[in-house]
């Protein structure tokens, strides 16, 4: 990666969040809009930082809710989207389901949920699971349905046995669409255990803070509170780019075979 | 014979057209005289509380006092006052509690007449359950995390001579569900609330501790409220919504079945059955007058003893002169 290249993917985003965060002051000034109404960019951040004491141990419970409910739902996605693609009678089946049940709205679902579950974690992590498993499925799903046939069939003649196809072929296919799926999961992760929070929480919760403020006029708490709602959601999606940057070397090979080319040829004396 | 047939036809129709132009341009002319108020609910859907508006609007009292009234329902609860203020509303049903943290955010709203005169707010059990302030320590109560709720549990916890960590509060959605499998012990709210739900779910009627016997401050729960600029400027609206407003609550109370009759045919979908809707009604009407029989009266007592509850409680931090919270000026 060329150095302008670099700085353009770190100080880019930083410029546009900044540039958000002018509009925002903008409109609270120039609109003379009411502290009740909206906050002052610095006093949703104040809200945050004067309360930490009482909203860190809220935050961390939220971030406990996403984490747990993620991975249940990454696990269990990516492992539905191998079954299906490996069982086509159970994608037949089970795929209208899977629909289904992101056709049911999730405020109706947290009801019931809690009363089995209780007020703890576990309907909150069921719920960001509830979320998160069906993006992953159907990535996976559609990476392991995209695999090259003639590959396939080239394995099959080497010998490879199915498990050593899926391990060699099919599996580094579907991990560039899983991360696609992964990414959309972590960005709705944190609305889902917010959902949860809302629909029934014992003692507090960033959500019910969220909605004391609200009811107590304090627009700057409510905006905080959105902002460290929002910081988790952003550091969970950016944890899950580095982890795709990891995983998936090849999808920086075009540089690597720029470097190469850039390159001196190899001379060889025959 | 038949060219005067078809004379007669289309004379006939050229009189029709013009009768319905006439009364089309007549009707026009009397919508376009009412002065149009956006009322806005203290909560996201409609319950037997709007009843007085329900009425005005579908019995004419409204029209009578040169209103046409549209309802608007927040997002969510606690946000009316915020809807007022950014002139998403121009009059609002809210709690005191709402009114009086509006007050200390300084924003610009006055209640103009109470809705309800008593505190009817308490705890409600199961039909045989025991429910005392002794039993209520280690116990699951449930709230609905507004600001009135937040206002009164303290004053519970003070009466019981117990700590907030006593309890356990649970914040959710809905009660009713919760307290019929045992998941919480006690759930919070008012009588014309808690005894219908819970009755229809059981066929009994709830135990409760309500009022002064929960140790809660006596002052009215709800009121109607507009900012200090829409009652300068439309002072003369705010005059006539009450007015309407009275003969309708008048009305809805002597005529209960035709009340909620109306309120389930403007509101079909509200979620809410007619037995429901009839015994909250029911239990309402005895709210809504004082000792005197008088509608809608505001005194600088309750306004004080609010605002001192509300302060020792720390959901306010000053309190103000009662003038500051409302006036009598616009009652009929």
């Amino acid at each position: 990666m060329t150095k302008k290249k670099l700085l353009l993917n770190i100080f880019g985003p930083i410029l546009s969040v900044v540039v958000l965060i002018g509009i925002w002051q903008a409109i609270v000034v120039w609109g003379n809009v009411a502290p009740y109404i909206a906050p002052k960019p610095w006093d949703a951040i104040n809200a945050v930082t004067s309360n930490w004491s009482t909203l860190a141990p809220l935050t961390w419970w939220t971030i406990k809710e996403t984490v747990y409910g993620y991975l249940v739902g990454a696990l269990l996605g990516a492992f539905l989207g191998v079954v299906l693609n490996k069982i086509p009678l159970m994608q037949r089946v089970l795929y209208p389901l899977l629909i289904l049940t992101q056709a049911i709205p999730i405020i109706a679902l947290a009801p019931p949920l809690v009363m089995i579950l209780g007020f703890g974690v576990m309907p909150k992590v069921v719920i960001v699971a509830w979320i998160v498993f069906f993006p992953v499925t159907v990535s996976v799903l559609d990476g392991l349905n995209h695999v090259d046939k003639d590959l396939m069939t080239l394995a099959k003649v080497f010998g490879a046995n199915s498990l050593r196809r899926f391990v060699v072929l099919e599996m580094p296919a579907a991990v560039t669409q899983l991360f696609s799926g992964l990414k959309i999961g972590a960005t709705y992760a944190v609305t889902g255990a917010i959902i949860g929070e809302l629909a029934a929480s014992s003692g507090s919760s960033l959500a019910l803070y969220q909605r004391s403020a609200s009811g107590s006029l304090d627009a700057a708490g409510v905006y905080g509170t959105t902002l460290i709602m929002t910081a988790i959601g952003i550091v969970w999606f950016l944890l899950v780019v580095g982890a795709e940057y990891i995983a998936t070397p090849w999808q920086r090979r075009s540089t690597a075979r720029q470097w190469r080319r850039g390159a001196k040829p190899v001379v060889t004396n025959n | 014979m038949k060219r005067n047939f078809l004379s007669l036809s289309v004379a006939g129709a050229v009189l029709a057209l013009s009768s319905v132009t006439v009364l089309s341009a007549g009707s026009i002319a009397s919508a376009s005289t009412l002065t149009a108020v956006k009322f806005v609910y203290d909560f996201p859907g409609p319950d037997m509380e709007i009843i007085p508006v329900v009425v005005a609007q579908k019995e004419g009292f409204f029209k009578a006092n040169g209103l046409n009234v549209s309802v608007e329902f927040p997002p969510s609860t606690s946000l009316t006052t915020q809807l007022l203020t950014t002139g998403s509303g121009d009059i609002g049903f809210i709690t005191t509690s709402d009114m009086a943290v509006a007050v200390e955010a300084k924003a610009p709203v006055i209640s103009v007449a109470n809705y309800s005169m008593t505190n009817n707010w308490g705890l409600f059990a199961k039909p045989g359950s025991t429910l005392t302030l002794a039993s209520l320590k280690g116990k699951k109560i449930f709230s609905w995390g507004d600001t009135w709720t937040n206002a009164m549990i303290p004053f519970v916890l003070k009466k019981a001579h117990l700590k907030a960590s006593d309890i356990t509060i649970v914040t959710g959605a809905n009660d009713t569900p919760l307290l019929m499998n045992g998941t919480i012990n006690f759930t919070t709210s008012t009588t014309n609330y808690a005894i219908p739900g819970i009755t229809e779910a059981t066929k009994s009627a709830p135990v409760g501790i309500v009022g002064a016997a929960a140790g809660v401050p006596n002052v009215p729960v709800w009121v109607y409220a507009v900012t200090h600029n829409y009652a300068n400027q439309h002072g003369k609206n705010v005059r006539a919504f009450l007015k309407a407003i009275k003969a309708a609550t008048i009305w809805a109370s002597s005529h209960q079945t035709k009340a909620v009759a109306d309120f389930m045919a403007a509101y079909p979908k509200s979620g809410y059955s007619k037995f429901y809707s009839t015994k909250g009604w029911a239990l309402t009407v005895p709210l809504l007058t004082n000792s005197a029989g008088k509608y809608f009266v505001q005194t600088n007592k309750q306004w004080t003893t609010l605002a001192t509850a509300l302060k020792s409680v720390k959901l306010i931090k000053s309190v103000p002169a009662p003038s500051t919270y409302y006036t009598n000026k616009f009652l009929p």
